[in-house]
């Protein structure tokens, strides 16, 4: 029996077959086959397949929304690794920050990198939403996505100030008691809403869980879907250049 | 040749009658199914408000006598003259003038922080020492002009809790204050016994008496 043809090795083949089901083209050397890559692969199709060149120069939307975007992202991956030692009680959440600081090896890097990207993430987002108005960005096709984008603001000062109390200090716990009680100023509903955010009358533990809760789950999750609905919505408006 | 019985007079009526009886049928569900999912939701919202809290309960049990606030009552006057006892964790305090005794809940009527002891407020305010020191008469050492000024905006009051600058509306509110058959007071936080509005800077009249160790039931505002 003669040997298997080099380029008939099963091996190879096998392998050929992982790499052509995760990328379904090759290096793109045309147009045709650029798009047609841009398309069928999911990290890539967030991109438009076509953008003028005029529409990517950095000073036309210095960049801001993809530092948001990015700085999200940041905040996602440090805030996970800060779950790992944070327990939101009100007898360990302020030691848990002490131990994140002084115990965990880069914890205060991690702390660090998350408490700056948060502050970070609501100027660029501010910043973002100036760069917009100014540009006259909001305007047909795109009013739609500028909604989005206020409640994107929103989701963005919301996560900032739930996340402030988390420290359980006294910065924070009088923040909140400030940040409530001016709830409370609103008609009918403000002292409903006080007792809803914080779960009780005074800031304690059924404050700290709840905005635990909403810090690491309901509103990143919020702020997740209106991104998705923000991106596409960006592609699918197209872009307009330079003035 | 077979009839349709739906294909005769009577039967096209009662063709019409069976559609708009299910139409009926449907619209009485769909009010019936949007109705029970508004009063189901107003129901599961309950959920988010806690029907009871693990708060502290309002009404504490101080851990200092009436003889330790006042040295002593002789001829209806408290031995030590005027004195002040603020219990921060529990964000009260007892003042002690010749009138008697009084509690001030000490939650700035701004937006709720705790205002802390300072033996001169007028500080700096305009406000001339005059009027501070006019308010309620108090010998002893306790005669500074001695109030209430709020960490975080910067808010004061004038030893009655009345406020004089910054951004507070209103006075703070004076509690219920009784002694124990043990001597150590009692003190309800949620037995408020002088209520003023914005503007009132009237200094209630409620106290402890010393002599009797009973209050005189001059509640204001309430």
């Amino acid at each position: 029996m003669s040997a298997t043809p080099k380029e008939a090795s099963p091996i190879r083949a096998f392998m050929a077959q992982i790499w052509g089901s995760i990328f379904r083209h090759g290096m793109p050397t045309t147009d045709k086959v650029a798009a047609r890559t841009a398309l069928t692969n999911f990290f890539l199709h967030i991109h438009p397949v076509r953008v003028k060149k005029s529409a990517i120069r950095v000073s036309y939307t210095l960049c801001l929304g993809g530092l948001s975007f990015f700085l999200f992202i940041l905040l996602t991956i440090t805030g996970l690794f800060l779950m790992f030692y944070y327990i939101p009680s009100v007898d360990q959440a302020y030691q848990n920050i002490k131990d994140l600081q002084f115990v965990a090896t880069f914890g205060l890097v991690i702390r660090n990198m998350h408490r700056w990207a948060a502050h970070g993430m609501v100027i660029t987002v501010w910043l973002h939403m100036a760069r917009v108005f100014y540009q006259g960005a909001y305007k047909p096709p795109r009013e739609f996505n500028w909604a989005i984008g206020t409640l994107l603001l929103l989701t963005t000062l919301l996560l900032s100030f739930s996340g402030y109390l988390l420290p359980w200090d006294q910065l924070a716990v009088w923040a909140i008691t400030v940040g409530t009680n001016m709830a409370k100023y609103a008609p009918i509903a403000g002292p409903y809403t006080r007792y809803l955010l914080l779960g009780g009358r005074t800031v304690a533990q059924g404050a700290l869980i709840r905005f635990y809760v909403l810090h690491v789950i309901a509103l990143p999750l919020i702020g997740f879907l209106l991104m998705v609905v923000h991106f596409w919505r960006v592609r699918k408006d197209g872009f307009t250049g330079g003035l | 040749m077979a009839l349709n019985p739906y294909d005769t007079p009577r039967g096209r009526f009662r063709a019409r009658a069976e559609a708009s009886r299910r139409q009926f049928l449907l619209l009485i569900g769909a009010l019936g199914a949007t109705g029970a999912t508004i009063f189901g939701g107003f129901e599961v919202l309950k959920f988010m408000f806690p029907a009871a809290t693990t708060e502290a309960p309002l009404k504490f049990k101080t851990d200092f006598t009436f003889d330790d606030l006042t040295g002593g009552v002789a001829g209806g006057k408290a031995k030590i003259g005027a004195a002040v006892r603020s219990i921060t964790t529990d964000r009260v305090t007892v003042v002690l003038d010749d009138a008697g005794i009084y509690a001030v809940f000490l939650v700035c009527t701004h937006l709720g922080c705790t205002p802390n002891y300072v033996t001169d407020v007028v500080s700096g305010s305009g406000v001339d020492v005059s009027v501070a020191e006019a308010r309620g008469v108090r010998s002893g050492n306790e005669k500074l002009a001695n109030g209430w000024a709020c960490p975080c905006h910067g808010s004061r009051y004038f030893i009655d809790s009345t406020n004089f600058y910054g951004p507070a509306p209103r006075p703070m509110d004076w509690v219920g204050i009784e002694v124990a058959p043990d001597n150590y007071f009692v003190i309800d936080r949620g037995n408020i016994v002088a209520y003023r509005q914005a503007g009132d800077g009237t200094p209630p009249d409620w106290r402890l008496k010393l002599d009797s160790k009973k209050d005189n039931g001059k509640t204001y505002g309430v």
